[in-house]
């Protein structure tokens, strides 16, 4: 892209991650459906695409060439920072602008779907010349294309980053204090574990969460302590549920586990959190999946081999992890040919085929197949405790209506204001469900005007 | 003011001659803008909803930005900020720019108006971040000189106050030149042969500032008071990089406010209303500075 | 020691007491570009250390940065010069001429800072959109240009304001029109001002965030949008940060080095001596 030597270092790169992703399987040896066949109508084509600068971004990147040698059609990308993506994306589509996809967070499938500035993929999935016959929808761990794909029973998009909330700890940490093994529930986790993990004087805590106000807050911090505890943000009519017990249960365990938390973390965002743990000064965390990378390059992470990869902890209502991702979608601002270029891409790359070398360039994938893989497993610790938060979740762990955007700013304020201790837990609560009250009633979700969709 | 017939005599368009490039340059590119923030703000515009059209709702946005709680909270807290600010960078800008001014050291005296140039060309949301790093708990400068001094390392970026310290200080830092720069080339027009005669006259500072220095300084004050209220009530990047407007709500000034409402709820009606309530404010008090301060310079 | 001594030696301390504290956060970025990584989260901070060039090699392998630094030159450079040449007359009129509604003209200059930029990002991104401008060093120079003007305008009406008016005489004396007043007494006599205007515009074009962000895709970006896009959420590369930081701040220190000759204080009265 940049020298050549750049250019030539790729090709090699996507000739290897070729060369990996050929072995036959009877149905692709029998299909007719080939993608260059596929493509040749639609060669020159050209479609573009928002990118973060996450590992995921960068995998996808590495194997682009492949791709476009392949098809012949140009996918070009802008990254930007998560910040800036959902506004340029809006700003994009609100004036008719030049993206032909769409990268959808599971907090923003509502909106796009409801504002129809993405296509439902049954637009294409029907046609066969376009539509390859190994898309195999089910081959997606269904909690992911549920909650981040689709919307209003259709499916929209196809998951491509893809997150789980999880649990790193530093083992050694753990077993200096006497645990063999890492703990199962929260109230083990505050209980047991860290009054003996948390030594004020030497500067270590037992546990970090990350809660800087914005989007950390809401879902990272105060989401994650409603459902273990059968709490929840909504009940069924859309009207507050955090004065019911299960909730308030769940954030005054929050308040709690402060504790044993360093001073300040009200103001830990990711990079904070992780590093707390990378640098050996806090035990436990619970981040996405995706920084496994950080946590183990020696360049940003003390921890060696001491780091190790659990599922989160249950709560009294169970196992339900935090949950994240970004699916790709066709817009339906772009012309037919690049709608159809679009969902060739999409298919690609969030293929079976390439699943393999996707992980193996530093993604997560959504496919459920590739995580059998015995060598996969064995590489990456992080693959089966996220495998196992993938089988049960809540695809409405953060509401992912249209709304969402206003709601999620009154959360992460008075959530943050409650963590401060400047405003009690049950007065932040109610506080919070008169606001979000006041939005959905806007909204028309009150006098059925509107689906009760999350 | 009159003419005397020896002073000025030029055409009547003259000086439409000499204002029209300009004049029209900023009607180009300014006026719509502002039209469409102006009738926005009167329609209910929400960008994420194109689907429910953008009906003309007439003065409901500013009645619900008047009434919103959180709208005076933050404007109440870039009030306090302003007033934290502004009165460090005057005092602290006129001391910079009467040492500049003052004769002697040359050498230091140069690298120092060169250097002063360095806060203010560093990008903002840079310095918000340079605030991270120096007021980081662990890591941080700040509370390395605070153990020199014996004091208590601060949690800065995680206390509310802490926070609002942190941003001051930055903030200071980075405009405090920009006034030292607009008084010193206030002095640098007091006419050498006054000022001269009157250093022969009087040893005392402060009545050589007062008498001689100070008509020339008040036209910058004035500039300096507009130019930063307007600034503060749109201060942004440095703040959110810093803090993001936390922790909690401790450095959520209005300008963040807005930017929430505006580019996260997209809800352009709403900010829009309170962008020209915003103006009128900053309109208002402009006018009250003229007023109080500005003086001509007298010949 | 007698006090002029003393005031002397006070004036050293309070100059360099000064400079200290206008080059610390500078020196600290400085410094910090040049930490590896496990220096710069070492707690306490630490300051001698060995230094390096990866922050910088990182940087600049990709010529994103030193695209982005030319777009910022670029933009800013013709955005001061307009400023100027449209802002000085303008000025000279408003501090020379007399006609209704001066004052107010005057104020509608500087109300041009004073809305917020947020607001008027949507209706400037879809009037450069429907111009086909995205993207395009043009529409950065015409929206800069906005806050760049009222900048110049008032720093230069004080400046020329301040020039006694009897300096025209001589020239009168010969018949000079305007124009030529304007040319050959207020511009050279006012340079001080126009120096100071031109810094801060150049400065504030350099500096600005909101506006690059909406209307920039990917050829235009300017340096304060690369150092920004650093931060993507997640992982906090602070060396690089501080590495783009540092390399962003010396072109516009820089200028400030050759314009601010023409700061100093020097309000020549030979004219009509």
């Amino acid at each position: 892209m940049k020298t050549p030597l750049k250019a030539t270092a790729l090709a090699a790169l996507g000739a290897i991650a070729i060369a990996c992703a050929v072995p036959p399987t009877p149905a692709q040896a029998q299909s007719a459906w080939a993608i260059d066949k596929a493509a040749a109508p639609l060669k020159g084509t050209k479609i573009k695409v928002m990118f973060l600068d996450r590992p995921g971004y960068r995998a996808i990147i590495k194997l682009l060439p492949e791709f476009e040698k392949q098809t012949g059609i140009k996918v070009n990308y802008e990254i930007v920072p998560y910040e800036n993506a959902r506004e340029k994306q809006v700003l994009n589509f609100t004036s008719k602008g030049d993206l032909t996809m769409a990268l959808v967070d599971l907090v923003w499938i509502g909106e796009f779907a409801e504002s129809g500035w993405i296509v439902p993929i049954d637009t294409y999935s029907k046609d066969a010349a376009i539509t390859d016959p190994n898309l195999n929808l089910k081959g997606f761990f269904p909690l992911l294309l549920n909650a981040f794909g689709s919307w209003d029973g259709k499916v929209y998009g196809l998951p491509f980053d893809n997150y789980s909330g999880l649990m790193f700890y530093n083992r050694c940490m753990l077993k200096e204090s006497g645990f063999d093994q890492p703990p199962q529930t929260w109230d083990e986790l505050k209980n047991v574990y860290a009054p003996k993990l948390t030594k004020a004087d030497k500067k270590q805590f037992a546990f970090a969460l990350q809660s800087l106000r914005g989007e950390t807050q809401s879902a990272d911090s105060f989401m994650r302590f409603l459902w273990p505890w059968g709490g929840s943000l909504l009940d069924k009519d859309f009207k507050s549920n955090l004065m019911a017990p299960g909730s308030q249960t769940g954030l005054k365990f929050r308040q709690d586990l402060m504790k044993y938390m360093p001073p300040g973390v009200v103001s830990y965002d990711h990079a904070e959190a992780v590093n707390a743990l990378a640098q050996g000064q806090v035990a436990m965390i619970t981040e996405w999946s995706a920084f496994y990378g950080t946590l183990t390059d020696p360049k940003t992470s003390k921890l060696g081999d001491c780091l190790a990869v659990a599922p989160e902890p249950a709560g009294p209502a169970g196992r339900l992890p935090a949950l994240g991702g970004f699916s790709l979608a066709v817009a339906s601002q772009a012309s037919p040919a690049q709608q159809k270029a679009s969902w060739l891409f999409i298919q690609w790359a969030t293929s079976e085929a390439i699943a393999k070398p996707y992980v193996e360039a530093g993604g997560v994938s959504g496919r459920m197949a590739v995580y059998g893989d015995p060598a996969i497993q064995a590489k990456y610790k992080y693959v089966k405790p996220m495998v196992e938060s993938w089988q049960k979740g809540v695809p409405e762990y953060r509401p992912r209506f249209p709304a969402w955007a206003s709601l999620t700013e009154i959360v992460a304020e008075f959530g943050s204001k409650m963590m401060l201790g400047e405003a009690p837990v049950d007065q932040g609560a109610k506080e919070i469900g008169t606001r979000i009250e006041t939005v959905l009633k806007k909204e028309g979700y009150y006098d059925g005007k509107k689906k009760k969709l999350q | 003011m009159a003419q005397p017939a020896s002073r000025l005599s030029h055409g009547r368009f003259t000086p439409l001659k000499f204002l029209a490039p300009s004049v029209l340059a900023l009607l180009a590119v300014g006026i719509w803008p502002t039209i469409f923030a102006l009738v926005t703000s009167l329609r209910e515009y929400k960008l994420t909803r194109p689907r429910s059209g953008f009906p003309f709702v007439g003065l409901d946005n500013y009645q619900a930005v008047l009434t919103d709680a959180t709208f005076w909270e933050t404007l109440a807290r870039t009030a306090g900020f302003y007033l934290t600010v502004m009165p460090v960078q005057l005092a602290l800008g006129l001391a910079i720019a009467l040492m500049l001014h003052r004769p002697g050291w040359g050498a230091v005296r140069s690298l120092l108006r060169v250097s002063l140039v360095v806060p203010l060309a560093t990008t903002y949301a840079v310095v918000g971040l340079i605030g991270r790093l120096v007021f980081n708990r662990d890591f941080g400068v700040a509370n390395q000189f605070a153990s020199w001094l014996g004091l208590p390392g601060l949690d800065w970026l995680g206390n509310p106050h802490g926070a609002f310290a942190a941003i001051a200080l930055m903030d200071i830092w980075q405009w405090t030149p920009f006034c030292a720069l607009i008084f010193l080339a206030g002095l640098s027009m007091v006419p050498n042969e006054i000022e001269e005669a009157a250093r022969l006259e009087t040893k005392s500072h402060w009545a050589l500032l007062r008498h001689v220095q100070l008509p020339y300084l008040l036209p910058g004050l004035t500039a300096v008071l507009i130019l930063r209220s307007a600034d503060i009530l749109k201060l942004f990047d440095m703040v959110f990089t810093m803090t993001r407007g936390g922790p909690g709500a401790a450095t959520e000034l209005v300008s963040i406010y807005i930017q929430r409402v505006g580019f996260r709820i997209f809800d352009m009606g709403t900010a829009s209303a309170q962008a020209i309530l915003l103006l009128v404010l900053t309109i208002m008090l402009s006018r009250l500075f003229i007023r109080v301060f500005y003086r001509e310079i007298e010949r | 020691m007698n006090p002029r001594n003393l005031g002397k030696m006070l004036h050293l301390v309070g100059l360099l007491a000064l400079l200290a504290f206008t080059l610390f956060p500078f020196y600290w970025m400085v410094s910090s570009s040049l930490k590896e990584q496990t220096d710069l989260l070492a707690a306490p901070p630490v300051w001698t250390f060995v230094p390096t060039l990866s922050h910088y090699a990182e940087i600049w392998q990709d010529d994103t940065v030193s695209k982005a630094l030319l777009n910022s030159l670029i933009v800013a450079a013709c955005t001061t010069t307009l400023a100027i040449a449209l802002g000085a007359p303008a000025a000279y009129a408003l501090a020379r001429f007399d006609f209704r509604g001066k004052k107010d003209l005057w104020f509608w200059f500087i109300s041009n800072r004073m809305i917020s930029p947020i607001v008027l990002a949507l209706p400037v991104y879809l009037m450069a959109q429907s111009a086909g401008l995205l993207d395009t060093h043009l529409v950065l120079i015409l929206i800069y240009l906005s806050f760049c003007l009222p900048i110049v305008v008032w720093i230069c009406t004080d400046q020329f304001r301040s020039i006694p008016p009897d300096l025209e005489q001589a020239a009168r004396l010969d018949h000079a029109n305007q124009w030529d007043i304007f040319w050959r007494i207020y511009l050279p006599l006012g340079l001080p001002g126009i120096a100071v205007s031109a810094i801060f515009s150049f400065i504030f074009s350099w500096n600005e965030l909101l506006y690059a962000l909406v209307l920039t895709r990917s050829d235009v970006q300017t340096a304060p949008v690369i150092a920004t896009s650093y931060m993507s959420g997640y992982e906090l590369p602070w060396g690089k940060i501080m590495a783009t930081g540092t390399v962003i701040v010396l072109p516009v220190t820089v200028f400030a080095l050759l314009v601010s000759r023409h700061m100093v204080r020097g309000l020549t009265m030979g004219a009509t001596k």
